[in-house]
């Protein structure tokens, strides 16, 4: 059964304490469907602890979250059935091959025809000939490629993406935007990308949003700025950090 | 749904089992427990072996000279597993609390429990399912040392194990599995609490020496029949009724005593399994049933160390504690 849903994701008043230090300040937050969304700040700026508390990894303090009009606490469940993740630098296990790894998230994911699902996700990402060689051989890039592999098998409806382009040289970065964009437009799943590079947002992104110590300090449509005179997003974005 | 829980602790199990395997870790494990198993065993079939070779020597000689044989002593091929038994106390323990280690080390390093907690899995699920993993891993160890055994104790001490004994063995084996396991989990729960994951390996180490071998030492030196070799009341030949009238004189000390050997895990693993293997001389011929009745106690305390651990073990692979990366 696939339910209609207009806003992918949503924040309300997200709260999040670690002790006497509050991480993240009442974030309000709307991602539609179909977007990809760039989530800008600087390191500790909260947007890591976003993503976790959007991906069911730790409950907020206060306020909701929501993913495809699901409650990420009350609908924890549901909300894993549709959902993908890709951690910064995650490695795998690099005593199993690709394929192996694939199969292991695969079946924790649910997924049928777990064969199937492989392949195609291995195709997507245009590296099947990776499927039988162990993961502790990889470079980084390759790495990357399967992290995502694992992260589309069950075909979510929304891709979380954490500094995916972290440790990648300038071929795979090139390399992740053009399967950001095919993983998008061909499969039509939204993409929640946290990342430090402003080229890759202006490149990849249709919204972003600007987290500041734990503050959303700006969202908005790229095609829309509210920054009309502003000549490139590295101006929005020195602009807003330094008010 | 049911179905569904079952094939994600089944996986998670698998999955255990394949990375431990293909790491070459449990190959190296199974090598050193079966090489120090089997090690200690042959020693004693070899002494078993001229035990039984002397006392057949003297029947011929006896039949011989026209005399009247005495009753014949009786030999218990299960107590040759003393040493074996003691082995999974000290070095089954290690390695399984190592295992528990590398399982965590494993996904930190991977950064892939975020992973695993992002699908559509329960805390229960993977603790089960890293538990029957591990608990596989470690059969793995302790059936590759029993089958060693039983081979050892067939070919050099000349006496094949009978239904029973080997009953009592894959018992007191099975039993070994579950001790090994706590330790497992004391390393998974350490290392998964501890920002960096080899501190948590340093904590329980230290955790096994007390357990494994400073309680139980200070247990059997303050033992009042452990100060002369053979025991004191043997070599005092004080009768065993006497010898407890004697006991009755220091029974606070002897409560002190036995309570400082009841904290450690190990000391009950060593009464239940020495129990059902006759090392200890009064239970040889004891149906398992009486056994299980007069161990109550040690039984009471690693299901309670069971529970105790699995739940430390749960409270670590929570969620909340998925984000630690190590450093």
């Amino acid at each position: 059964m696939t339910v209609a849903f207009m806003n992918a994701i949503e924040l309300e008043n997200l709260t999040q304490r670690y002790g006497d230090a509050t991480v993240l300040h009442g974030i309000d937050l709307t991602v539609g469907q179909g977007e990809i969304f760039g989530f800008l700040g600087h390191n500790g700026a909260g947007k890591t602890t976003t993503i976790h508390v959007l991906t069911t990894l730790i409950p907020a303090s206060s306020g909701t979250a929501r993913v495809c009009e699901l409650d990420v606490v009350e609908e924890r469940l549901e909300v894993q059935r549709t959902i993908g993740y890709l951690p910064e630098n995650v490695r795998l296990y690099d005593s199993l091959t690709a394929a192996e790894n694939l199969r292991f998230f695969a079946r924790l994911s649910g997924v049928e025809d777990v064969p199937r699902a492989i392949d195609e996700a291995l195709g997507i990402l245009d590296c099947r000939e990776l499927a039988d060689k162990r993961v502790g051989t990889f470079s980084k890039g390759m790495r990357q490629r399967i992290g995502i592999a694992q992260a589309i098998l069950h075909r979510p409806k929304v891709l979380f993406l954490d500094e995916p382009t972290s440790g990648l040289d300038p071929m795979g970065v090139r390399q992740l935007r053009e399967t950001i964009v095919r993983l998008n437009a061909e499969l039509g799943i939204t993409i929640f990308m946290n990342t430090h590079l402003l080229s890759e947002v202006a490149r990849v992104c249709t919204t972003i949003g600007v987290l500041a110590e734990g503050e959303l300090i700006y969202q908005d449509s790229l095609a829309q700025k509210r920054f009309p005179d502003e000549a490139s997003l590295e101006d929005i974005y020195v602009r807003l950090e330094d008010r | 749904m049911t179905r569904q829980r079952h094939g994600h602790v089944l996986t998670l199990a698998g999955h255990e089992y394949r990375s431990a395997a293909r790491s070459g870790v449990l190959v190296l494990l199974v090598l050193s427990m079966v090489l120090v198993a089997a090690g200690s065993i042959t020693i004693a079939s070899y002494d078993f072996r001229a035990q039984v070779a002397d006392y057949n020597a003297y029947v011929q000689q006896a039949k011989a000279a026209g005399a009247t044989l005495t009753a014949a002593p009786q030999f218990f091929p299960l107590q040759l597993l003393r040493g074996v038994i003691e082995y999974i106390q000290i070095i089954g323990a290690v390695l399984a609390i190592g295992l528990g280690y590398l399982s965590v080390a494993r996904e930190r390093t991977g950064r892939t429990l975020p992973l695993i907690l992002t699908r559509p899995v329960r805390t229960r699920e993977l603790v089960l399912g890293r538990l029957l993993g591990a608990g596989a891993l470690i059969g793995t160890i302790l059936v590759a040392t029993a089958a060693i055994s039983i081979v050892v104790i067939g070919t050099v001490g000349g006496r094949w194990l009978s239904g029973a004994e080997l009953t009592k063995l894959a018992l007191a084996f099975a039993i070994g599995i579950v001790y090994m396991l706590l330790f497992y989990a004391l390393g998974t729960w350490l290392s998964a609490r501890s920002k960096v994951v080899a501190n948590g390996l340093v904590v329980a180490l230290v955790i096994w020496l007390s357990v494994v071998l400073i309680i139980p030492q200070i247990g059997d030196t303050m033992d009042p029949d452990n100060q002369v070799p053979g025991g004191l009341f043997a070599a005092l030949q004080v009768q065993k009724p006497d010898e407890k009238k004697v006991l009755a004189h220091f029974a606070t000390y002897e409560r002190v005593r036995n309570g400082l050997e009841e904290t450690s895990l190990t000391k009950h693993y060593e009464r239940l399994t020495f129990a059902i293997t006759g090392v200890k001389d009064k239970y040889n011929g004891a149906s398992l049933g009486s056994i299980a009745h007069a161990k109550r106690a040690d039984i009471e305390s690693i299901v309670l160390y069971m529970a105790l651990l699995s739940g430390l073990m749960w409270f670590a692979l929570r969620r909340e504690n998925s984000t630690r990366t190590e450093t």
